[in-house]
């Protein structure tokens, strides 16, 4: 295994006063490793978002580096941090915030479309995202024609689509039924197993985190437990 | 591609807005056509009207007769100028002419009048001089039985004198070399109404006139028709280096007064259309901005993902300027039959209305490229400009703020 992403004493403080200041990540170093599927976890307020968001280059550290393929994010900024997240990373968000004009197909093939991905590939690709999804035969639909699972699998499939280095995604099954939010920690760790595609993801449900490789628990912004199942 | 299908849907997102946006938009541009047509037609008209009546596109005149006019600042070898002029392809046709004041004389009673010495052949094809004879016939070059030349006389003239065809009109006026000019003319023909601008016009025969006013074979003004009216100030211009010694003026210089009151009144409806996209643009700048903050948490996402902010700007002039296109398609479909209709058919008006100082009783409109064109120019530009601000703020969107909105 070698490493994909890295932080090395990365901070993030919110407020410039002193007495005020909220540390959401203090001095956090950790290395996750190619294939990993590692949860970040932690009670609300601990900082998991907070921290998923620097490892995908949404927010800049007040200190430290994060490291992507030995490429230090935190340096980028405009355009530049727009590509390497569109070619290096793959979101998941807990509201599952598909664009609701488009399709699910189309939803899947926006970002490859920002990639220059030829139309003949892009439709190969979303067939079989869809597929692997469990999704055949919904891919006309608008995400308010999908259920919450569904959509949160359509975002799965628009993270894993281009191909990215590795995928975040936050709190992934929070606005799931537990039934539905273990399948999609089911697909996602199946795809992590056939793939090899590294996911990290943010959660406080025991039910979810038990599905994990590897645990980071975060305490009041700092790494409180690293634990490798 | 898909770009293009996002900001057509998103067009569509806030169906209500984007109808209400689109009608302020498709509104704006019907009314600014519609002014532009109804300016454009009345100042064409107008200007056909003198350009017809008797200006021609070009006149010419010797020194400053045009600003000072004098009986003897003449133009000493007209043929030599009409074979010039009869020469050159691009006049269409041109007329020679003689003006001296006059008092005319019928009975017992007297009239001032405006004698006016035409070439009848030539006048008869550059202006509508024979068109306007309410009475009598065009008069020919000819004397008759008693020696005596014909007339044709303004409506006016007419009344005032209680004279009508076949009568004897005296015309008393002073001869280019200082001498006393008198002489009889029979009434052949009535021009124009009491309302018309000739009412107290006296026209003779150029021959007659020059006999009268003892001219000598030369004229004051030489008024030449154009094959192409836009054409008035270049071939002006190109006249006057051919005659240095005679002052060559288009309709725009001999007509100062309506040219700078029409420059004056089409200043003021571009104002008048500035302001109805002023008031437009307010309206689709809420709009725009309205799309934009209610979609803060998807541009977040739309960059999380990967996008450009130059992208996502992109995406707000996109959309804006699909609205507007869209909004002005049919603003051309509503308005091209209104205009056609104003434009052949037009508005006959209970009271004749004032266009750069002539009075008109029939209002038209124009339907060219420059009546649909400007107004479309005007808004296509203006909703870009909008959609820059609006670009500039979806852009600018930091991902993990716009996303911990809602």
């Amino acid at each position: 295994m070698s490493g994909v992403i890295s932080t090395t004493d990365v901070c993030r403080y919110f407020g410039d006063d002193e007495e005020t200041m909220v540390k959401a990540v203090d001095r956090v170093s950790i290395e996750i490793e190619r294939g990993e599927f590692t949860a970040i976890v932690g009670p609300s307020g601990s900082g998991k978002t907070t921290l998923l968001h620097l490892l995908g280059g949404l927010d800049n550290p007040t200190s430290g580096a994060v490291e992507l393929s030995d490429t230090n994010i935190a340096a980028m900024s405009g355009a530049v941090l727009s590509d390497f997240r569109r070619d290096h990373i793959g979101f998941i968000f807990q509201s599952y915030n598909l664009i609701p004009v488009f399709s699910a197909e189309e939803n899947i093939e926006y970002i490859m479309l920002l990639q220059g991905v030829e139309a003949s590939e892009r439709k190969r690709r979303v067939t079989d995202m869809l597929k692997q999804v469990g999704l055949e035969g919904l891919g006309n639909r608008r995400p308010n024609k999908l259920s919450g699972g569904q959509q949160q699998r359509v975002a799965v499939a628009r993270a894993m689509v281009s191909h990215p280095e590795i995928i975040l995604a936050d709190e992934p099954t929070a606005n799931l039924d537990s039934k539905t939010g273990i399948a999609l920690l089911d697909l996602m760790k199946e795809l992590n197993e056939n793939h090899n595609m590294t996911f990290v993801f943010s959660t406080h449900d025991e039910k979810i985190m038990s599905r994990a490789g590897r645990l980071i628990h975060l305490h009041d912004g700092e790494v409180e437990l690293d634990e490798t199942k | 591609m898909l770009l293009l299908k996002l900001a057509f849907r998103n067009i569509f997102r806030q169906r209500r807005r984007s109808l209400l946006t689109a009608l302020s938009l498709t509104g704006g541009y019907i009314l600014c056509v519609f002014s532009f047509s109804l300016s454009e037609g009345s100042y064409s008209n107008a200007i056909s009207f003198f350009i017809l009546d008797h200006t021609g596109h070009i006149q010419i005149h010797l020194d400053d007769y045009l600003l000072r006019p004098k009986i003897h600042k003449t133009i000493d070898d007209p043929q030599g100028l009409s074979e010039l002029l009869d020469a050159n392809e691009e006049i269409e046709s041109h007329t020679l002419r003689v003006f001296a004041p006059a008092i005319s004389y019928y009975e017992k009673d007297n009239s001032p009048a405006q004698v006016i010495g035409v070439a009848l052949d030539r006048e008869r094809s550059t202006s509508t001089l024979a068109a306007k004879i309410s009475a009598g016939e065009y008069i020919d070059n000819a004397l008759d039985a008693e020696g005596y030349y014909s007339a044709m006389i303004g409506a006016g003239i007419a009344n005032s004198l209680n004279i009508g065809l076949g009568d004897e009109l005296i015309l008393i006026s002073q001869g280019a070399d200082g001498s006393i000019a008198n002489d009889i003319f029979i009434v052949k023909a009535i021009v124009g109404n009491r309302a018309s601008p000739d009412r107290t016009t006296v026209f003779l025969p150029l021959i007659a006139a020059q006999e009268f006013l003892s001219m000598y074979g030369s004229v004051h003004e030489v008024s030449i028709l154009l094959k192409d009216d836009g054409e008035a100030r270049v071939q002006a211009a190109a006249l006057q280096d051919q005659l240095p010694e005679l002052t060559v003026d288009p309709w725009q210089t001999v007509e100062s007064t309506f040219y700078q009151s029409m420059q004056a009144d089409k200043q003021g409806n571009n104002f008048f259309m500035g302001f109805i996209v002023f008031i437009v643009f307010v309206g689709v700048l809420n709009t725009v901005l309205m799309s934009v903050l209610e979609r803060t948490r998807e541009f977040g996402v739309l960059k999380a993902i990967g996008s450009r902010p130059l992208k996502i700007a992109l995406m707000i002039t996109l959309e804006t300027g699909l609205l507007a296109t869209l909004s002005l398609v049919v603003g051309i479909l509503l308005s091209l039959p209104l205009i056609a209709w104003f434009t052949f058919t037009g508005i006959e008006l209970a009271e004749p209305m004032d266009v750069g100082g002539i009075l008109m009783s029939h209002l038209t409109g124009e339907l060219s490229l420059f009546v649909f064109g400007m107004p479309l120019l005007f808004i296509v530009v203006f909703a870009l400009f909008i959609s820059i601000p609006a670009g500039m703020r979806a852009a600018r969107i930091s991902p993990t703020e716009a996303m911990r909105s809602n």
